[in-house]
């Protein structure tokens, strides 16, 4: 026990004078007093501020509980004078405030502070030697010294320390205070000290044990390991001394290896059962040290990451994971102070300790992603909401905006991780449009560098941490948590966006400027979209530039617009020519903004003839008398008909219209399953996009797949031969093997049954078609950034816009059955529900009523509902036949009761019985 | 024509069972994707004739249910003017590939026979049959009378 309480000394002496050497006084003495710890929540937007008052109440602090270390001050707030009371770490940190405030005196601190060890016999151990409390300095540095005298960091402190007493110790005293003392943190450690702490109301132990574990990095990334600890504590001899130095270097211990087969060295569950329990304990008694033990640790860690790079990447890693399981984390202290200086050390971090850090989230840590996010989130938004930003300082010049962004892509991924992955296999080749470049611009983009777009190329690196860990955002199937979750709407509301890709830009070129176009999972997909816009609207404005420069020089002007003269009679024919004459002869003028003519009208285009014509190319080339596409019924969307006997070339153009909306910022009724979006984006079609494409078909092969039987042969009596109805009605077979009729699907074979299956649907069958359709996207957006700042479900967004739901069209087109009236009562007060209704609500109605949540083609009102009475009124709940769109409604006596009634069928709707 | 091996094994075992329910198969040996055959209910007001009905399956089958229409008119508070028939367990959101079209028959008829006034597609024969059995069955059977297949003899 008393070599325990020493240690402790020495660890916390080795804190002060890191804190105290590491402040600035007489900076820091005459900015106005922040009550920072007190958690009086500061508006003072410098963060070197808070800093600095932070370390000025640390030093008041150590001072008040532990002395200056000079045996013969003076100072009565310093406990080496004596003249202090004893306090409990609590007291110190309220009357360190209090000093901070009266700006009390401060003595000099030592750079040695061995006697500060004296102070101590406040504690309860009552001896204090030097030799003891050197100790544990002494091994901790043991595995990394250097001959740097340097004593502004703490590590270096202990170094200090150590040539005057490590001779006086014996080889087995080290082990000694090493296993004894505890200051590594375990699982059943922490809830000794929470229980004693409730029996006694005496928070000073936990105090102390937290205060020297969290602050450490070595200590801290010692605790909570996997059985090791136990195995040892047993016989003590060489073999530990081994054991330990070999660990405090690295992950490389062979012993430790045999630990971590099953995982890291850490044990995740033990820690955050170890933190659980804390929050037993009433959180006034630890929390303000809790905070400064915390923010020393990310100083220590920064210091480490960016000085002395003592630390092996795992034992930092292991300290972000269980600093991360701190329960109170997103409470106002730990929000204020702790996680900034978390965030400012994790920016430290190298890209592949990021992705290691990733991968133990991700794997280790599920359950507790939500909560990193959600403290990181609420960070930045009271960072956000709290600042008034300027277009001096922007919120990409505000750093605890912009390194706890960081830190959340590190979440961002791992959260990926977490989630249902498939297998990279699935992507597809990316498109390569050989662009015939304009050799005139080419020279005249020396001339004027701003002009060239080229620049773009590069700036669509892949991000370093996706590559180190092999994600991509297109493998995710289903993320552990959803991905609009990320978004931050405060600060994507905050962003100027045209400054945000100036910095995007510029970025390439120093790399000093923060972007959050880099970030893309913080914006909301409207604030992307923004983006895009700007990026779209400089690169045209660019082109038409180029264009006059090109009639200064003297050459041919080129057009600076895309121009496009149709005849309203024969629409397709005309703009498919001419599109596709532009697309073989000058695929760059592709990426000018679109003029279009119709013959004959006077109308100039400022946007509004070019939506009309997008809508109405649109309008006839999705239409199935065209024969390019397919309608298919069961779940409102539109399909590439593999029969189709128009040639590529349309298909292209198709793509090149679709591309073209998006660049000019038009939105299409185009109803494409997700998958198209997801091909679009360079992925393969899978099995689980047929939810999407035909869920029927989904689920009935997932029944197969679920299927256990050894009987499946016989039940099933299928084979590797499928059948599918073209356009025209006929049924065509197609073997998914060579000779797979007579290849009968089994237990063995049901999954790469289903996966052909999948893949001849969704990739094989349309194959010619979507290649021509991709490859005329891409020939238009293959410059922009649109493939890496948006995920494809957000592509969706900015070719169909949001979902709206026109329910009074709907209202309109509603037929009545079974005696109602469109001014019955209850028809009445039903559609003024229906009309109060949220979005959400809304979509689940129409789920409810028709099996799907799509909106048909051409609105609402094609969707042919019919409202049908069900009788007087009653106990039951509305149903409905979602085969033909009827909604079955008893008659009920109140509003009330409909709404109710209404609101609990629509809201429990999974399955389907008759009641 | 061998691809769905699976229609034509269950067509002969159905013809081979000799279901009582169901007579008079007919398939077009062309297109095993559409059956005809008759219905012949027990219950009254239903047993005094047979119904003609028609099993159109998807080419997925059976990944895809089948859809089933009456092609006779029948009085039934859950077949609708056209023979549209709503039968849960070929709606898309509850088939299993696994259920064998002898089973869809026998549903078919236990719903021809027991009405669903709880979840009709013709209210107001639900509300019928519901407030007034007397009027409706007497309704029922003529309906059955005039419009009606015979029922097979044997």
């Amino acid at each position: 026990m008393n070599s325990k309480s020493e240690t402790d000394e020495a660890s916390r002496g080795s804190e002060a004078s890191s804190s105290n050497n590491s402040s600035t006084p007489s900076n820091s003495k005459n900015q106005p007093p922040v009550g920072l710890c007190a958690g009086s929540g500061s508006n003072n937007p410098h963060i070197m501020k808070r800093a600095a008052a932070r370390q000025l109440i640390e030093r008041y602090f150590y001072q008040l509980l532990d002395g200056c270390g000079n045996p013969n001050c003076d100072n009565k707030y310093c406990a080496s004078s004596g003249e202090a009371r004893n306090l409990t770490p609590n007291e110190a940190a309220a009357e360190a405030i209090k000093l901070f405030y009266k700006e009390a005196r401060l003595c000099d601190t030592l750079p040695n502070k061995v006697p500060r060890t004296e102070a101590s016999t406040c504690d309860s151990s009552a001896s204090a030697t030097c030799t003891n409390s050197n100790v544990k300095g002494k091994s901790s540095v043991e595995s990394k010294q250097s001959d740097s005298a340097s004593c502004s960091v703490s590590p270096a402190d202990n170094k200090k320390d150590k040539p005057e007493t490590s001779h006086n110790l014996t080889h087995e005293d080290k082990e000694n205070v090493i296993y004894d003392n505890g200051s590594t943190l375990t699982e059943e450690r922490i809830y000794e000290l929470c229980d004693e702490c409730l029996q006694t109301k005496n928070p000073e132990p936990l105090i102390r044990a937290l205060g020297e574990a969290f602050t450490q990095p070595t200590i801290l990334s010692k605790c909570f390991q996997r059985k090791i600890i136990e195995r040892d504590s047993g016989n003590k001899g060489e073999k530990k001394s081994d054991k330990e130095s070999e660990a405090m270097c690295s992950s490389s211990d062979p012993d430790k290896d045999v630990d971590s087969v099953m995982g890291p060295g850490l044990d995740v569950a033990s820690c955050q059962r170890a933190l659980q329990y804390l929050t037993k304990v009433p959180s006034e008694y630890y929390s303000s040290a809790f905070v400064i033990a915390l923010t020393t640790l990310a100083e220590n860690i920064e210091i480490d990451l960016r000085i002395t790079k003592n630390l092996s990447m795992d034992d930092i890693v292991y300290c972000f994971v269980i600093a991360f399981e701190v329960p109170d984390l997103g409470c106002s202290d730990y929000l204020e102070i702790a996680l900034p200086a978390m965030c400012h050390a994790a920016q430290h971090l190298s890209v592949k300790a990021q992705a290691k850090l990733a991968r133990l989230w991700g794997q280790h840590c599920k359950e507790s992603l939500r909560h990193i996010l959600e403290t990181i989130q609420q960070l930045i938004t009271l960072r956000v909401i709290s600042t008034n930003y300027s277009r001096t300082f922007q919120v990409q010049d505000d750093d605890s905006v912009t390194m706890a962004t960081k830190l959340m892509k590190i979440v961002y991924y791992a959260n990926m991780l977490a989630g249902v992955m498939e297998p990279s296999s699935l992507r597809e080749e990316p498109v390569v449009i050989a662009s015939q470049l304009d050799p005139l611009g080419d020279a005249l983009d020396h001339l004027y560098p701003l002009s060239s777009i080229k620049s773009f190329k590069e700036a669509q690196q892949e991000d370093p941490l996706a590559i180190e860990l092999d994600v991509n955002v297109l493998d995710v199937r289903k993320p552990y948590l959803p991905f609009e979750e990320f978004y931050n709407e405060p600060l994507s509301d905050t962003i100027e966006m045209d400054i945000d890709l100036a910095n995007c830009k510029t970025e390439v070129a120093n790399g000093r400027k923060f972007s959050f176009l880099k970030y893309p999972f913080v914006l909301t997909a409207a604030t992307k979209s923004l983006g895009l816009y700007y990026e779209n609207r400089i690169r045209m404005f660019s082109e038409r530039r180029v264009s006059l420069l090109h009639a200064v020089v003297g050459a041919a002007p080129p057009m600076p617009f895309l121009r496009l003269k149709v005849r309203r009679s024969h629409l397709i024919d005309d703009a498919l020519v001419e599109l596709e004459m532009i697309a073989m002869e000058r695929a760059l003028d592709l990426k000018k903004q679109l003029v279009v003519e119709f013959e004959g009208e006077q109308g100039v285009d400022e946007g509004g003839v070019s939506k009309e014509f997008f809508q109405l190319v649109v309008e006839q080339i999705f239409n199935a008398d065209y024969g390019m596409f397919t309608h298919r019924a069961d779940s409102q969307t539109v399909w590439f008909n593999p029969t189709s006997f128009e040639t590529e070339a349309q298909f292209t153009l198709i793509g090149i219209v679709l591309g073209l909306a998006i660049y000019n910022n038009i939105i299409l009724a185009v109803n494409f399953p997700m998958v198209v979006y997801r091909k679009l984006m360079g992925r393969k079609g899978s099995f689980e996009d047929l939810a999407d494409w035909n869920l029927t078909l989904y689920n009935g092969l997932k029944d197969m797949l679920n299927y256990t039987g050894s009987d499946l042969e016989e039940v099933y009596y299928q084979t590797f031969r499928i059948c599918y109805t073209d356009v025209f009605g006929s049924n065509i077979f197609h073997d998914l093997k060579e000779n797979g009729d007579d290849i009968f699907v089994t237990q063995d074979n049901k999954q790469e049954f289903v996966e052909l299956y999948a893949d001849f649907l969704l990739n094989k069958s349309v194959e010619t078609q979507f290649k021509a359709f991709r490859r005329g996207f891409a020939m238009v957006t293959d410059e922009s950034q649109l493939g890496t700042l948006f995920r494809p479900e957000e592509v969706e967004m900015l070719v169909c816009g949001s979902k709206n739901f026109d329910f009074n069209e709907l209202e309109k087109s509603t037929e009545y059955d079974g005696g109602y009236t469109p001014d019955s009562q209850t028809i009445k007060d039903f559609w003024s529900i229906v009309h109060s209704l949220s979005l959400e609500d809304k979509r689940k109605l129409l789920q409810f009523t028709t099996g799907s949540d799509r909106v048909p083609v051409g609105g609402l009102s094609h969707l042919k509902l019919v409202i049908a009475r069900n009788g007087p009124d009653c106990d039951r709940l509305p149903a409905a036949h979602t085969c033909f769109n009827v909604l079955l409604l008893p008659e009920y006596d109140s509003k009330e009761k409909l709404q109710d009634r209404l609101m609990k069928a629509i809201s429990y709707s999974k399955g389907f019985g008759l009641l | 024509m061998a691809a769905t091996r699976r229609l034509q094994k269950e067509l002969n075992d159905i013809r081979q069972s000799g279901l009582k329910s169901f007579r008079d198969i007919q398939v077009d040996e062309s297109n095993i994707l559409t059956w005809q055959g008759l219905i012949v209910p027990d219950n009254p007001p239903y047993n005094k004739g047979a119904f003609r009905i028609e099993i159109n399956f998807p080419a997925e089958y059976p990944f895809k249910p089948p859809k089933i229409s009456f092609k006779t008119k029948i009085y039934h508070p859950n077949i609708d003017e056209k023979g549209q028939v709503c039968l849960p367990i070929i709606s898309a959101e509850n088939w299993k590939p696994a259920t064998k079209t002898d089973q869809v028959i026998q549903a078919l008829v236990a719903l021809v026979n027991d009405p669903e006034p709880e979840h009709p597609l013709r209210a107001e024969l639900a509300e019928e049959f519901l407030k007034d059995r007397k009027k409706f069955t007497k309704n029922a059977e003529e309906f059955t009378k005039k419009h009606s297949e015979k029922r097979p003899t044997d």
